[in-house]
């Protein structure tokens, strides 16, 4: 196929192959057209001064350091949703911390006061109890309501 | 390089609040960028970049390390973005003219007044951000993450919840009119 195809290349057909993103027969298919066709070789040339100006429009930036505005924000935009009882990532992590915790200690208690005919009882209490032993909180309703909020 | 990210983003995700932070401090400016061609007013979309890392942080637990973190990070800047523009109504076609006379736009013309050497491509770049501007937000979006952001048109796909020929007939379409805007312009300024 060297002459031009009487139906010219799709502006949808130009615009994927300038970005690479044909079919390895489509595109070979669209550069034979091209290498033969003055319009539409004409066509890509806008596309690609396209993204020529593109690449040279002035980079704006923020100007300043965001990390450390977020860090500061980040415990408070945390809070808020701990009282609307949503899925917080570290929330498990917290509480399956405050359930080992309250189940080691209801055993060392046990085993340290009453040997070990005292452990389950203790055991079962340790778990649920509102509070686990140590004050290790799990993230109580009443604690964020001490929090700041606005 | 991004590869590079999504680790961090999944240290991020285990709890380590650093590796969050160096998230940001490396996607900052592009998401600013982004925003801020998407949006159109500096104050904003410094506000939106900064509301876009704290929605990521909150929506960390839901990433899936097979998503890549720029594509869904683009992807909470985008919608916290569209979320701007439909509350203002804004997300309506706006003509050049409108944005001329509210004060807002570049004037292309403006680009007849400056020294020789620079008018051209002076011109262009005022050309350029007066059609983005113009465009309808879902062919300036697909116009930026492919031009500003170099995505693939499946990351594009992603972001944007649509796809991939869509992405593919999108762009066309956005390509075409911005520059058709270029050619309308610049026959103007050479009718001046
Ligand atoms: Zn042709």
């Amino acid at each position: 196929m060297t002459e031009p195809t009487t139906q010219h290349a799709s502006e949808m057909l130009l615009s994927a192959y300038w970005d690479g993103e044909l079919g390895a027969a489509e595109g070979q298919q669209v550069a034979v057209h091209l290498a033969a066709c003055r319009s539409c070789a004409g066509r890509l040339v806008a596309l690609q001064a396209l993204s020529a100006d593109f690449d040279k429009l002035p980079r704006e930036t923020l100007g300043y350091d965001l990390a450390g505005v977020i860090e500061a924000q980040l415990p408070a935009a945390a809070r808020p949703r701990a009282r609307q009882h949503e899925t917080r990532w570290w929330g498990p992590l917290t509480a399956s911390i405050g359930a080992v915790a309250s189940i080691t200690i209801g055993i060392a208690l046990g085993l340290a006061l009453f040997g070990g005919a005292a452990v389950p009882r203790i055991t079962a209490m340790s778990v649920f109890d509102t509070m686990p032993p140590g004050s290790l909180c799990v993230g109580l309703e009443a604690c964020y309501d001490k929090g700041a909020r606005k | 390089m991004d590869d590079a990210h999504d680790e961090l983003a999944g240290r991020a995700q285990g709890g380590d609040r650093h590796a969050f932070t160096q998230l940001v401090r490396r996607y900052q400016d592009r998401v600013f960028h982004f925003i801020l061609r998407m949006h159109g007013g500096r104050d904003e979309a410094m506000d939106l970049t900064q509301e876009t890392f704290l929605k990521a942080f909150r929506a960390l637990p839901g990433w899936q390390p097979e998503a890549r973190f720029s594509t869904w990070l683009f992807q909470i800047a985008r919608n916290a973005t569209l979320d701007v523009l439909r509350r203002r109504q804004r997300i309506e076609f706006v003509s050049l003219d409108e944005y001329s006379a509210a004060g807002e736009a570049v004037d292309p013309r403006d680009g007849a007044r400056l020294p020789d050497e620079k008018l051209a491509d002076q011109q262009r770049m005022a050309l350029l951000e007066c059609a983005l501007r113009a465009l309808p937000p879902e062919q300036r979006e697909v116009l930026l993450l492919r031009e500003l952001e170099g995505m693939s048109y499946a990351d594009i796909a992603t972001t944007l919840g649509i796809e991939a020929g869509t992405v593919k007939s999108r762009l066309a379409r956005a390509r075409v009119a911005a520059l058709a805007y270029y050619r309308h312009y610049a026959g103007e300024i050479s009718n001046d």
